[in-house]
């Protein structure tokens, strides 16, 4: 699959995100030609287990999460940050996770927005939602680089895409920006030719950074 | 949900019960070596103690991995009266790293197997599959090339087919009369109801290797 680049908009400190920013951001794609495709859909689940005795839940993984991602509607991917482990498997795992009973689900994040395409480029902006909720928890955006599949070879240009994306948004004066985070694929026995799990360990890191940000705002 | 039955056949009929599949089959038989490991979840973890499968494939190119989870077997009088179990049964195909995450989640090693054969994999009514397996075990963790039969001279024959509740008296119907062509060599029955060897089995195995298997339906 070709590379991809998964960012987070960061508020500046004192500011909040708001469905504004991703307006802006979309407005902003398309005045640098991005022509919309239609809309994409992820969705995050944070698991807990379920336990006998509630005291001894140091012993189990607390950031394990499952995502399901636009790119691949038939997989599920599980992430577990603190072991850097990331599993791929078809969405039948759930069925399994169900009948197990020993995890189950203690929060759910949508990420929904639109898809544009420009040039070799793909981009999707969307909304972080907790489910049954309007609330704008984070702004994420996906970007792919359609014809190159190795992530060393597309990051000088990956680089150079993204001051152009900077400098179009740094027009519209807005209260943070987007951020990449830096990620050592290899410690989750992941190679240079980008993989779904790349994006699964990218959307785990980014929501750990956005909880981070969220956390330290508040003090 | 899937239905099955299961039988033990002595290892010196295997040759004839292959040939027998061949014929009733008419597709090629497919290799068969797969590692087994069966997880158990901690003793604290899940309001009941749950299992879960992971099978390897091994003779793949690049070993692929399957989370297998069988549920409880159909009760009651419907299900006393069909000759086939019928259980749920859930498979994922899953990357090679789902152990270590099985085991970061709390699920131990309970035992594991090796499984070597062949598999017959058909359509007739239902989408049927038989496979004829030596079941090994392994003196130490994980040391397949170390595995000693379980129960020497005799191999496992699995006939499984996927079902769903609105078809699972069909695909029942279509295992147990398919059964009954492999009768003379194997008999199969519900698992865990051991029905032992076949006592005509080697004059059925000698008919058989004397035919050279051009018996077809």
């Amino acid at each position: 699959m070709p590379i991809k680049w998964v960012l987070h908009w960061q508020p500046n400190q004192g500011s909040t995100v708001s469905s504004q920013i991703l307006n802006e951001a979309s407005e902003c794609v398309e005045s640098i030609n991005g022509v919309k495709e239609g809309r994409w859909k992820a969705t995050l689940n944070y698991y807990k287990p379920i336990l006998k005795d509630e005291a001894n839940q140091s012993e189990f993984p607390r950031d394990f999460l499952g995502i399901s991602l636009a790119d691949e509607p038939d997989k599920y991917y599980f992430i577990i940050k603190s072991q850097r482990i990331v599993v791929e498997a078809d969405t039948n795992i759930l069925s399994i996770m169900e009948k197990l009973q020993s995890y189950k689900s203690k929060v759910a994040l949508y990420f929904e927005g639109f898809q544009y395409q420009l040039g070799d480029f793909r981009f999707r902006i969307g909304k972080v939602v907790p489910t049954h909720s309007e609330n704008v928890r984070g702004i994420v955006m996906e970007v792919d680089y359609l014809p190159i599949s190795s992530i060393k070879t597309a990051n000088k240009l990956m680089e150079e895409f993204m001051e152009i994306w900077h400098e179009a948004l740094a027009k519209r004066s807005l209260p943070g920006k987007f951020v990449n985070i830096d990620i050592n694929f290899e410690e989750y026995g992941l190679g240079d030719i980008y993989t779904p799990q790349h994006t699964a360990v990218h959307y785990a890191l980014v929501m750990a950074d956005m909880i981070a940000t969220v956390q330290a705002a508040r003090g | 949900m899937e239905c099955v039955v299961q039988g033990i056949i002595e290892t010196q009929h295997v040759e004839a019960l292959e040939i027998l599949l061949q014929g009733l089959c008419g597709v090629q038989r497919e290799r068969l070596r797969v590692h087994e490991l069966c997880l158990k979840s901690g003793p604290n973890l899940g309001v009941v103690t749950s299992d879960v499968r992971l099978l390897c494939d091994l003779d793949q190119p690049d070993p692929t991995w399957t989370v297998k989870h069988v549920g409880g077997a159909m009760r009651g009088a419907g299900a006393d009266q069909i000759s086939v179990m019928v259980r749920t049964m859930i498979e994922s195909k899953v990357s090679k790293n789902s152990l270590r995450m099985f085991y970061a989640l709390g699920y131990k090693l309970d035992h594991e197997l090796l499984k070597v054969g062949f598999a017959f994999h058909f359509q007739r009514t239902a989408h049927i599959s038989v496979s004829v397996s030596s079941v090994n075990k392994m003196p130490k963790v994980h040391a397949i090339d170390e595995a000693v039969p379980v129960t020497h001279g005799m191999q496992i024959v699995d006939v499984t087919a996927p079902a769903t509740p609105e078809n699972y008296s069909e695909v029942a119907a279509a295992v147990s009369s398919f059964c009954e062509f492999l009768a003379p060599l194997v008999h199969l029955s519900k698992p865990f109801i051991s029905t032992g060897v076949v006592p005509t089995a080697a004059a059925a195995a000698a008919s058989l290797m004397s035919d050279g298997g051009g018996t077809t339906l």
